[in-house]
This record gives C-alpha cells, sequence and structure tokens, in this order.
C-alpha cells in the first residue's frame, strides 16, 4: 500500500519543472486608492516551503490571492503553474485553481453538509475528474484521518480539521498549496503538528506549499520567508529560527 | 442592551427584511380583520328618513339564545311595535310629538311602463305624518288627503313626468292602483307618501298575502317604529323619559347615529356577518401570520448565530442574548407593523367593497375607522414575534460559549425524533378528519377537508427535517460517482441541511395544501349544491319583481290562466333560527329558509322521501332527509323553530326531502311565513310551461305587460345568486385565500431569499474549493428542483385523501370538482418562487469575490 502511494507521489513530481508561482511587479490597488501590494515581485521554486510574514495591513493576504488567482492584479503579472492568470476569466481562473491550486485556512472552511471522504474529493469531483482512490487512501492515511471517513467535519476536533483541509487540498495534485494562518485556531500542540504535516509534504512528496502567517515559530519550519511590510517585501531570510524571524519582524515593527 | 440591538438591526437590515415584510403584511392582514369585527359591533347604517326624529323605538331585531353569554342573533325581517306605543310615548313630559311610522312596498310607473327608481323599493311607501321626520323641505302642493292621494319625492315625480294634480300608476304592497299626485317633496332619497289610513292599512301585515286583516283602518295593531320628536332643547330629557317608559318591554331606544340601525333592519342584519366573518378568517390569518413571522425570524437569528455566539463569549448572559434578539425582533416588526396597520384600513375597505359587489353586504352600511383594530393589530404583531423570538433565540442562547463559536461554523443540529413523532400524529389525525364529507353532507361537513388539510400542513412542518433527511440520503445512494458534481452536492445539501431544505419545502408545501384543499372544497361543494339545484328546478322560467319590492299579488294566478302554462308558484328566502340540541346544550344558528306554497311541485323536484308537498299549507314544513334524521323528526311530527323577525312557532312537518345540500334544512310554507316578512310579498315566481315556444311567448309578453318585472329564462342556473345559486361566500372564500396565499408566499420567498443569502460563506467555500460560478448556480438550481419537486409532491400527497373523501360525499365520484388549470398553475407558481428566490440571491453573493465573502463573516 504504502509502495503504490509513493509511486503516485513520484507522477506528481514529473510535471514540466516551471516554477510553481511567479509574480512579476504586481500591484494591487482596492476602490478608496487603498493601495495593498506596491510591486512585489517573487518566484516559489517546486517543491520549496515559503512562509510569508508581515504585521497585519502589510498585504501577506493580498498577496496570497493573487499569487493563488483568486485575485487578480492591478498591474504586473502572476504565473501559476506556468499560466498567466491576469487575462483568465473567473471561471477560467477556477478551474486553473482547481487543478493547480489547493487552499488551507484558518478556518478549515470544510464543507458542513458532505462526509469528510467526500469533502476531500470534491475539488476532483467538481473538477469531472473520478478520484484516484489510492491516492486519497494514502493521503487520509498519512494525514491521520483514515478511521473518520464517513464522519460529517461537525464531529471532528479542530486539528482533525485541519487535517482534512491540508488532504482535501492535495487531492488534486496541485502544483502549490497556499495555507492562510494554518495553525492560527488551533492549539500550540496541534498547530506544531499540522505544520509538520506540511513540512512532510514538502519533504516527501516534493509539494510546493506557500504558508501565510505571522508566527515566527511557524515561519521557521519553512525553507524560506519572506517578510512583508506596506505592500512590499522588505526582507528574506533562508532556513532562520524562531528567534531570527521574530527579531526581524519586530525590528519592522519598531521602525 | 437596547444599544446593541439597534446596532445589530442596523447592520442585518437585509436578513431582517424578512421579518419586516411577515410583520409588515401580518398587522395589516389582522388590522384588516379588527375593521371588520369593530364595524360589525359599532357602524351604523346612515339615518335618511328619520333624520329629525331625536329618539326612536323600535323593536328589538335580535334574538337571544337560551344561554347567556352567546352574541345575539340579528333578526333580518321587520319586527313590528304596538301601534299605541306612539300614543303613549307622546304623553310623556319633554316629548313634542310622535310618528307612528311603517313602510311597505311601493314603486311609481313611469310613462315607459317601467317602475320608477327607488334606494330600496321594498320600503319605498310611507305615511304623510313621517314627512315629518325629513330634513327640512320644500313641498310643492298639499298633503294627500284621501285613500286615492299620494305624494312624491321629486326624483320619483320626474320619473315618472308628474306635477301636482296629475295621475300616476302605483304598484303599492303588490296592488296596483292609480292615484293623485297631491304633492312633490324635494328631498333627497326617494318615497311615496299616503295619508296615515291608508299607509297602514297597505302595511297591515298579511294584507299583501291577501288575508285581508280584520282590523279596523284608523287603529292598526302595530308599526315599523315610533320616531319621537323632543321639545326644543329637551332632546335628552326625552330620550330619558322614553327609555323608562318602555324600559319593560323588549324594545330598543335609539339616538344619534344608532338610529340608523331602527330605520334599517336588513342593514342591520346583514352587519352582523362582519364579526361572523372576521372570527372565521381569524383562526387561519393568524396561523399563517405566526407560521411566516416565526420563520422570518428563525433565518434572521440563524444568520446571527455567530454574532450571538461571540457575545455570549465576551460575556453576555443567556438572558442578555435572549434580550437582544428579542428586542431586535420587536423593533423592527413594531417599526413594520405601524405602517402594516393603516395598510388594514385600505384593505377593509377592499373587502367590504367586495362584500357590496356580492350582494353580501348592503352598500348602505359604512366601515367604522377606530384606533382599536390598528392597535390589536400591532399589539398582536408584536406580541407573536416576541414569543418568536424568544424560542427561536432560546437554543443559541443556553449553549456554552465556546460551542457556540464552534457551532455556528457547521452543521445544524439533528432533527428532532419527537417533534417528527409529533409531526406524523398530526398529519394522521387531520387526515381522520377528513372523513367528515362523508358522514355530514353540508358546508358544515365540507369544514373537516379543510381542516384536516391546515393540520396535516402543520404537521409536515413537524416531521420534514426527518422526512427531507430520509429522502435525501435515500436519493445519494442513488447517486453514482459519475453524477456531475451540482447534483451530487444539491442532494448533499438537502440531507446535511435537512432542517434548512425541510423549512422551505414544508412552508411551500402547506401553501400547495392550502390552495388545494380551499379552493376545491369551495368549487366541490359549489358543484354539488348547484347539481342539485339544477336537477330539482323543473320551471324554466323565473319572474321576479326588483322594482316593486315583491311580486305583485294576482300574477300567479294571471301566469297560470296563460295557455301553456303548467304550474307557476312563488318562490321566496327568508331565515329561520331552528334551535338543536348538542350534548345537552341547546345551540341556535340563523340560516337561510325557502318560502314555497302547496304549487311548489310543479316548479321543483325537492326529491321529496316521505309525506307531500302538495300538504303545504297554512301552519306547516318539510324537513331535508338529513335534518330530519339528525333532529329526530318526521311526517306527522311537529317543529319548533323561531321565524325571520324572532316570532316562535310550532309547524306540523308535511314531507321530508333529499335535496338537503341545495335547498337546506327547512321550507316553510308561504301561509306560515310570508306575514313575518318586512315586505310581506314574493320575492319570485317560478313557472312551468309544457316547453311551446307559444308557452314561452304569453310568459314573455305577460311580464313585459306589467311594469318593474324580470324575466329569468334560465332559474336553475348555476351562476346567478338568488335561490341555491352560488353562494356569494365562494367570492368572499377565494378573496380571502388569495391574500393569504399571497402573504404566504411573499413570505416563503422572502424567506428563501434571506436563506440564501446567508449561505455565502457556505457559496464561497465551494469557491475556493474550485467550483465556478456557473457550478454554484447549477447546484442552487437543482436545490431549488428538489424543493419544487418535494413541496409539490408532499402538498399533493396531503391534499389526496381529504379531497378524495370530500369528492366522494359530495359528488360520489372520487375526483373534485374545480378549475382544471389548477394544479398546473400551482407547480408553475411554486417553482417560480423556489428558482426566483434562489437564482436572484445566488447571483448577487456570487458577486462578491469568494475571499471577501469569507472575512466578512
Amino acid at each position: 500500500m504504502r509502495y503504490a502511494w509513493d509511486a503516485a507521489a513520484g507522477v506528481a513530481q514529473s510535471r514540466p519543472q516551471a516554477p510553481a508561482v511567479v509574480l512579476q511587479g504586481v500591484t494591487k490597488t482596492y476602490p478608496g486608492d487603498v493601495q495593498a501590494l506596491r510591486g512585489v515581485s517573487l518566484t516559489v521554486q517546486r517543491g520549496t516551503f515559503l512562509a510569508v510574514m508581515g504585521p497585519s495591513g502589510s498585504g501577506k493576504s493580498t498577496l496570497m490571492h493573487c499569487a493563488a488567482g483568486l485575485d487578480t492584479p492591478t498591474t504586473g503579472h502572476v504565473f501559476v503553474d506556468g499560466t498567466e492568470i491576469g487575462t483568465l476569466s473567473e471561471t477560467a481562473r477556477t478551474e486553473l485553481r482547481r487543478d493547480s491550486v489547493g487552499f488551507v485556512f484558518q478556518s478549515y472552511n470544510l464543507v458542513p453538509s458532505l462526509s469528510i471522504e467526500d469533502n476531500i474529493t470534491l475539488p476532483l469531483r467538481l473538477a469531472g475528474r473520478t478520484p484516484d482512490r489510492e491516492w486519497v487512501r494514502g493521503l487520509v492515511e498519512r494525514v491521520g484521518i483514515g478511521e473518520r471517513l464517513s464522519h460529517r467535519p461537525a464531529e471532528l476536533s479542530g486539528g482533525q480539521q485541519q487535517r482534512v483541509a491540508i488532504a482535501r487540498a492535495l487531492a488534486a495534485r496541485p502544483a502549490v498549496v497556499f495555507a492562510d494562518e494554518p495553525t492560527g485556531a488551533l492549539d500550540l500542540r496541534t498547530g506544531r503538528e499540522v505544520l509538520a504535516l506540511l513540512r512532510d509534504m514538502v519533504d516527501t512528496l516534493g509539494q510546493t506549499v506557500v504558508m501565510v502567517t505571522h508566527d515566527p515559530a511557524a515561519a521557521a519550519r519553512a525553507d524560506l520567508a519572506t517578510v512583508m511590510a506596506d505592500g512590499r517585501v522588505v526582507d528574506t531570510f533562508v532556513q532562520a529560527t524562531a528567534a531570527e524571524l521574530a527579531a526581524g519582524v519586530t525590528k519592522l515593527e519598531t521602525e | 442592551m437596547l444599544y446593541c440591538a439597534w446596532h445589530m438591526v442596523r447592520r442585518r437590515i437585509a436578513a431582517l427584511l424578512a421579518v419586516v415584510c411577515a410583520a409588515l403584511g401580518g398587522a395589516a392582514m389582522v388590522t384588516g380583520i379588527g375593521v371588520l369585527a369593530d364595524s360589525g359591533w359599532r357602524s351604523h347604517a346612515p339615518v335618511e328618513r328619520l333624520d329629525r326624529a331625536d329618539v326612536v323605538v323600535s323593536a328589538s331585531q335580535s334574538h337571544q339564545p337560551p344561554k347567556p353569554f352567546l352574541p345575539s342573533i340579528s333578526l333580518p325581517e321587520r319586527v313590528q311595535v304596538p301601534a299605541e306605543l306612539a300614543d303613549r310615548l307622546a304623553r310623556l313630559p319633554g316629548v313634542a310629538d310622535t310618528v307612528s311610522d311603517r313602510s311597505f312596498p311601493a314603486a311609481v310607473v313611469t310613462d315607459s311602463g317601467d317602475a320608477a327608481p327607488a334606494a330600496d323599493a321594498s320600503v319605498n311607501g310611507h305615511g304623510w305624518s313621517s314627512t315629518g321626520l325629513l330634513a327640512a323641505h320644500d313641498v310643492r302642493g298639499s298633503a294627500p288627503a284621501g285613500p286615492r292621494e299620494v305624494a312624491l319625492d321629486q326624483g320619483t315625480a320626474a320619473a315618472a313626468s308628474a306635477e301636482p294634480g296629475d295621475r300616476v300608476t302605483v304598484v303599492a304592497a303588490g296592488r296596483t292602483g292609480t292615484y293623485r299626485v297631491s304633492a312633490v317633496l324635494q328631498v333627497p332619497g326617494s318615497g311615496v307618501y299616503f295619508t296615515d289610513a291608508a299607509a297602514a292599512r297597505l302595511a297591515a301585515p298579511g294584507t299583501a298575502a291577501g288575508t285581508q286583516d280584520a282590523s279596523g283602518e284608523d287603529s292598526p295593531a302595530s308599526a315599523d317604529l315610533v320616531a319621537v320628536r323632543a321639545e326644543p332643547g329637551e332632546a335628552d330629557r326625552a330620550a330619558d323619559e322614553v327609555r323608562q317608559a318602555v324600559a319593560d318591554d323588549d324594545l330598543n331606544v335609539t339616538t344619534g347615529a344608532a338610529r340608523g340601525d331602527a330605520e334599517s333592519p336588513g342593514t342591520t342584519a346583514a352587519r352582523s356577518l362582519l364579526p361572523t366573518l372576521a372570527s372565521s378568517l381569524t383562526g387561519v390569518t393568524l396561523l399563517v401570520v405566526g407560521f411566516i413571522v416565526a420563520g422570518a425570524l428563525s433565518v434572521a437569528v440563524q444568520s446571527q448565530r455567530r454574532e450571538l455566539a461571540l457575545m455570549r463569549a465576551v460575556g453576555a448572559t443567556p438572558r442578555q442574548i435572549r434580550r437582544i434578539v428579542t428586542l431586535q425582533a420587536v423593533l423592527t416588526s413594531a417599526a413594520a407593523a405601524v405602517p402594516g396597520a393603516a395598510l388594514g384600513y385600505l384593505l377593509a375597505e377592499r373587502f367590504r367593497d367586495l362584500l357590496v359587489w356580492t350582494g353580501m353586504l348592503p352598500s348602505g352600511l359604512p366601515l367604522t375607522y377606530g384606533p382599536l383594530p390598528a392597535v390589536a393589530g400591532v399589539v398582536f404583531l408584536v406580541g407573536v414575534v416576541s414569543v418568536a423570538a424568544w424560542c427561536v433565540a432560546w437554543r443559541t442562547s443556553r449553549m456554552p460559549a465556546t460551542e457556540a463559536v464552534a457551532e455556528s461554523r457547521s452543521e445544524p443540529r439533528k432533527p428532532s425524533p419527537v417533534r417528527a413523532r409529533i409531526g406524523l400524529g398530526l398529519i394522521i389525525g387531520g387526515t381522520a378528519l377528513s372523513i367528515g364529507p362523508l358522514l355530514i353532507r353540508s358546508q358544515v361537513g365540507a369544514v373537516g377537508t379543510a381542516l384536516a388539510g391546515i393540520l396535516a400542513a402543520i404537521g409536515l412542518a413537524l416531521v420534514g427535517p426527518v422526512l427531507v433527511g430520509r429522502v435525501g440520503r435515500a436519493l445519494s445512494r442513488r447517486l453514482s460517482g459519475s453524477t456531475p458534481a451540482p447534483t451530487w452536492l444539491a442532494v448533499a445539501n438537502s440531507h446535511g441541511y435537512a432542517q434548512r431544505a425541510a423549512g422551505a419545502a414544508s412552508t411551500l408545501a402547506m401553501a400547495v395544501v392550502f390552495t388545494l384543499t380551499y379552493t376545491l372544497t369551495q368549487t366541490t361543494v359549489v358543484a354539488a349544491t348547484s347539481g342539485e339545484v339544477r336537477d330539482a328546478t323543473r320551471a324554466q322560467f323565473g319572474v321576479s319583481a326588483p322594482g316593486l319590492g315583491g311580486v305583485p299579488e294576482n300574477l300567479a294566478d294571471d301566469l297560470r290562466d296563460r295557455p301553456g302554462v303548467e304550474a307557476a308558484a312563488p318562490v321566496t328566502t327568508t331565515t329561520a333560527l331552528w334551535p338543536f340540541r348538542v350534548l345537552n346544550e341547546t345551540e341556535v344558528e340563523s340560516a337561510p329558509a325557502m318560502v314555497l306554497d302547496h304549487e311548489a311541485r310543479g316548479v321543483l323536484d325537492l326529491d321529496v322521501r316521505d309525506g307531500n308537498l302538495a300538504d303545504l299549507k297554512g301552519r306547516t314544513v318539510a324537513v331535508s332527509a338529513d335534518a330530519a334524521k339528525s333532529r329526530d323528526v318526521h311526517v306527522g311530527s311537529t317543529a319548533e323553530f323561531y321565524l325571520g323577525d324572532g316570532a316562535p312557532v310550532s309547524a306540523r312537518v308535511v314531507a321530508t326531502y333529499g335535496r338537503g345540500l341545495g335547498f337546506g334544512e327547512l321550507v316553510l310554507s308561504r301561509d306560515l311565513a310570508v306575514s313575518h316578512t318586512t315586505t310581506g310579498l314574493d320575492q319570485q315566481l317560478y313557472v312551468t310551461t309544457d316547453g311551446s315556444e307559444a308557452a314561452e311567448r304569453e310568459v314573455t309578453e305577460l311580464v313585459a305587460s306589467h311594469p318593474g318585472l324580470a324575466l329569468d329564462d334560465d332559474p336553475g342556473a348555476a351562476e346567478k345568486g338568488g335561490v341555491g345559486g352560488v353562494p356569494p361566500e365562494l367570492w368572499i372564500n377565494i378573496a380571502v385565500l388569495a391574500v393569504l396565499l399571497a402573504y404566504l408566499l411573499v413570505g416563503i420567498a422572502n424567506k428563501l431569499v434571506a436563506t440564501t443569502a446567508a449561505r455565502r460563506t457556505e457559496l464561497a467555500t465551494l469557491q475556493l474549493v474550485g467550483a465556478t460560478p456557473h457550478q454554484v448556480r447549477a447546484m442552487m438550481r437543482r436545490e431549488a428542483a428538489l424543493l419544487t419537486v418535494a413541496a409539490f409532491v408532499g402538498g399533493l400527497a396531503l391534499s389526496v385523501i381529504p379531497l378524495v373523501l370530500l369528492s366522494a360525499g359530495f359528488l360520489g365520484r372520487p375526483v373534485p370538482s374545480g378549475p382544471a388549470w389548477l394544479l398546473p398553475a400551482l407547480a408553475a407558481v411554486v417553482a417560480a418562487i423556489a428558482f426566483l428566490s434562489t437564482e436572484l440571491p445566488t447571483r448577487r453573493a456570487l458577486r462578491t469575490p469568494p475571499t471577501q465573502a469569507l472575512t466578512r463573516t
């Protein structure tokens, strides 16, 4: 069983090796002349774990929305899995997201009326694809919710729900998974477990993960950490410790 | 607290819109019904002829049932007062003079041979002394000075182109004669004024019926009323004196606006219809209003669960939460109920127009617009809203604070099995009630059907969540892996959100049940009734005398003398009160009763079971076979009841008949009833001919040669009013149903819109997971389709048994009678509401980018 799943993982890695996400000079201005992004360029290579840090209002959520194709930039270019999204219609962007992007949210956002198994296969069904049973079974075992497949989300704890959300994000074997404060609603221990799970996905499956967080301890699990302030990328750390990251962000806030 | 509530109201105005609409419409309907009831108690017919009477003494026009506390029953036929009363009252201090007033049918024939138009021909003739009661007016000419002289109002005089001194033909109390016009009066309204002696003779009861009254010309036994004029400035004293003088008699002493009641007892009796109507509307209206208001509130509170949960988390006590929710609801509904109540007055006025149009209410009777109905409407609405809000908030407020936050994000609670069992019980109980029409073949029996529908609909609302959950799960098991995602999601939502889905489906199903059972009960009973009338009517012609106030005497004989005419018999409708004993309690209801004579066999076939209608002479009656059974009377026994003027009678039963649905429980002998009617004349003559064209020509010629007559060449036709025709209640019931249904449907649409709008987070989640806007809309459409099917099939299923039983009882076949388009139209309306009220808010919700929708919760 384990063997079959690893083989499937190998298929996931054999895609053309364009960077998972590329942002070139992206700005985003909201109505009322609110400049959320003021020219961000960023490349996320495949198989890397990037953390985006910054204080509230620094533009990190907007950055994620633009990079994930949830929103379109005002100027600049965004490429997801090699496709430029700025020119796509809402439907075309949704279809691109469905195939190439997975999401993990702070508030899990599982569909309450569906069982855990149905929640995980939902993106595949929406894409009209037949779920790869072995891949899905391997995923749920790896995230540790194998016995709860027929339960409803409401019957699971927060940590378990977030594990389901991670399995759902990976079900379609996306080029990149975006995680928006995935540990924000969890206690310290459960949060660590979820981070370990994400790390594991990067290490064993070669999954690309972009995580928005303001927790330096969470960001320290990433390969790269980008710090944002006032709509710009102001600093980038490589393999930094939590203490270094905390210092970096604190410096920003005191300036 | 008020601050919190108010600010939440402002933020949630969209969610509360449904509550606003529900409260607005609810207040309008409750106020409207209140206005009808209030008018029934307090409004008076306008005072016209009695303008200058300070005090009016008339007989009590009501029958007090044997039990106290029961409302008295209005009597439509004029009850007489003793004529000597006028002399007695004239001697009281403060009284200037008194007038014994009596009215009788009278019409002046114009040059063209028609009857001159009159406000009400049946009470158009009066004595000269009553002109002293009219508002100040000019008189050209002098008082009538002999039995062959009359005075006319100027309108009638103009119509007959008569001047003082001219001769005119007058049909008075059914007798035609030539009179000299002695005077023309410049007065509003119409009237033909005879000398007091002539008036007394014409008005004497029984005169017109041919049974010449023996009492002398100058001492008439009775009068309609006695009008009292007081000495200048002594009106109050005179009224007190009169009250004291007649305190021991069963007489009404009225002053001011109430004098109108004494002037026209028919109008007053019709007025008593209003409270009856109001009370019959109250039940179903309050039920629907409560249902819709509670539904709207539950959606509004549901959409605020998270906010309320957060308030719990920051320290609000459950009590405070309930108070916030209740205050919010009360603020919103009070604000909406005030304009709603104002709307209620307009609604009541429209309703009055309808009643007047169908002839159930005389056009002379205005509505009373007091503040009480509005106050009652607003108070009721606010009361219902507070109770509903309290109940809806109960569960949310009692949750532990942490669970409150958690639950607000996930699946609603599991359906309660107890609730489902109660619902099932209601459905079974309701359906059992629908056996009524099989047992009692009358309007009363048909009530069971409507009641069955209402109970079953409430039952469905209770059992809904469990039912929808089961059906949804059964459906989802049948779906395969290749089912399109939107369909699969729609089915999953139907059982995953069983409560939400069932709430919408059962309210829509309720509308279906209401429409089907109410409409088809009406149309089926009407079809059965008019079918009986059609089958029973042998006569080819009906002759009535709208311009004369009653069919002239001798006309029946004239008709019978024509060649080809086989039978001609009078047909009149009056009122009778036949007490019956239910569980040792005596109940009295006023019911229409036919007045026929021994010739009736020739024109009507009542399906006589026992006895003979030819014996319908003197103090006799015929009763329907059903009534004979339930009241334990038979041919030869005696029936005791009250006539339309309250006179108690005991009459021998001479026949029983089968067509009780079309002709009522009681058929009175003309000899018995006619002197107890206001006019003392027949309303119609039914004429049976040999069917030849010659006979038709004879009848037509005869009718044309008499002024003021109208010929109906199909007296058994169902669509006409009058005897056994389509009851005007049909229109009233359909109008009420339409208003209620409109309210119900607007309420449902509102609730659906609010429910859909509240699903923005859910839809946004789906979008983020990869659903295109198209897929989301497709999912919602499939949900709407499921909703339509569930509501329609559910409603139809609940209606089928009651309607089949009803049709079996009334028509002897399983299919009810009614318009064929009803079912498809209903299906179309249900589908339109389901689709529009999900499609539009879904489109709106999709306009917000999913990321924003999620952060805005």
